[in-house]
């Protein structure tokens, strides 16, 4: 069924690329997407020392707003990079995967998880030159960027694969600063989720691409 | 301390990682360079990019009279774009003066209303003209929600 929709808009060049994998990696994330819309925020508990007393932090609602707006983007674009069938194409949405990162980072209003923000965004920044290299280089040297017709062939220079993976190495270096910033335990928690995941998926697609190429 | 302490300890630091990921940048960059040898450029490119400066529509002129005959664009996939060429080539009556008087239409792309429809980047390409969108939109989500916020 998805196959016949993915068919009838009309994106030109920008076919799909379904195979066992790429489906199964696109239910992961269409089921994160639907976990990022029904969740509510989870609000951190914070125990009274010494007495049997407990504080019960709020969200403000604009920041749970934005936290919700950015998890479902990013799953929205973690699947647009699964699916998609362009090296090109593939590369726009793994920078749209780290602008959206840094959106859910920044939300949380907490000095060490801003820091980190800070950090990442300046990683992200840098990804995008050999990201696009990348891109770049494989379609000057094989004059086509559909995986479709790269598939098997080996025409794709191996330094335009090193760059393309560091690339998508500094995008979903996010995971990273989560576990230094306790960002799990952050308020705001489901849907710092969808980091872990889209950079999950983003590595596991970008092997597939460079094994196939 | 042994030395997979000193580095984790190293790596602990956020703000250390983006020298390590911008050394990396670097050493691969170099890689790169030394390998541009072994590179060759395909010469039958998909989307072939030519500056004509003589011609008015430079540098988006790809051929074609309008209503009349398209312009000469491949597709990789031709049977997802039935309309090929016919876009790209047509000018409005306005553009179509302004093309006959000046050299600079081609430069006035965003500054008019009609002008010409560059077909690689708005039909056999458009969906990456959206993600870009897309990215510069969210960007300035976050930029203003974290300005909002700053405010208050």
């Amino acid at each position: 069924m998805m196959e016949a929709i993915l068919v009838q808009i009309p994106f030109g060049d920008m076919v799909h690329y379904l195979s066992g994998y790429t489906v199964l990696l696109f239910a992961v994330a269409a089921l994160f997407v639907v976990l990022a819309i029904v969740s509510l925020p989870e609000k951190p508990v914070d125990i009274v020392f010494g007495t049997d007393g407990y504080t019960l932090k709020e969200i403000p609602k604009d920041t749970m707003k934005f936290q919700r707006f950015m998890s479902i983007a990013c799953g929205v674009a973690t699947v647009g990079a699964i699916i998609s069938g362009d090296l090109f194409n593939f590369t726009l949405f793994a920078a749209l995967i780290g602008i959206l990162n840094i959106g859910i980072v920044a939300g949380v209003k907490n000095r060490h998880v801003l820091d980190s923000a800070f950090s990442y965004g300046l990683v992200v920044m840098m990804g995008t030159v050999p990201l696009f290299a990348g891109a770049a280089i494989a379609v000057a040297a094989t004059g086509t960027l559909s995986i479709w017709e790269l598939a098997g062939v080996g025409a794709v220079p191996l330094i335009s694969k090193l760059l393309l993976l560091l690339g998508v190495l500094g995008e979903g270096m996010a995971p990273f600063y989560i576990g230094k910033a306790e960002i799990t335990r952050a308020p705001g928690a489901p849907y710092i989720l969808m980091i872990h995941v889209s950079s999950l998926l983003l590595f596991l697609r970008v092997v597939e691409i460079l094994l196939t190429v | 301390m042994n030395i997979i302490q000193k580095l984790a300890g190293y790596f602990a630091e956020t703000d250390n990682l983006p020298k390590v990921y911008a050394l990396a940048v670097c050493l691969v960059a170099v890689i790169g360079i030394c390998m541009i040898p072994a590179i060759s450029y395909d010469a039958d490119q998909l989307y072939p990019k030519s500056v004509d400066m003589e011609s008015p529509l430079s540098p988006y002129d790809r051929g074609g009279v309008p209503f009349e005959e398209p312009a000469e664009i491949v597709a990789q996939y031709p049977e997802n774009a039935p309309a090929l060429g016919w876009v790209t080539a047509y000018l409005t009556p306005a553009s179509q003066w302004m093309a006959d008087n000046t050299l600079y239409l081609g430069t006035t792309i965003a500054a008019h209303p009609g002008g010409i429809l560059d077909e690689i980047l708005y039909y056999t390409r458009g969906f990456d003209t959206i993600v870009e969108a897309s990215i510069l939109l969210c960007a300035f989500a976050i930029a203003s929600f974290l300005y909002r916020r700053s405010r208050t």
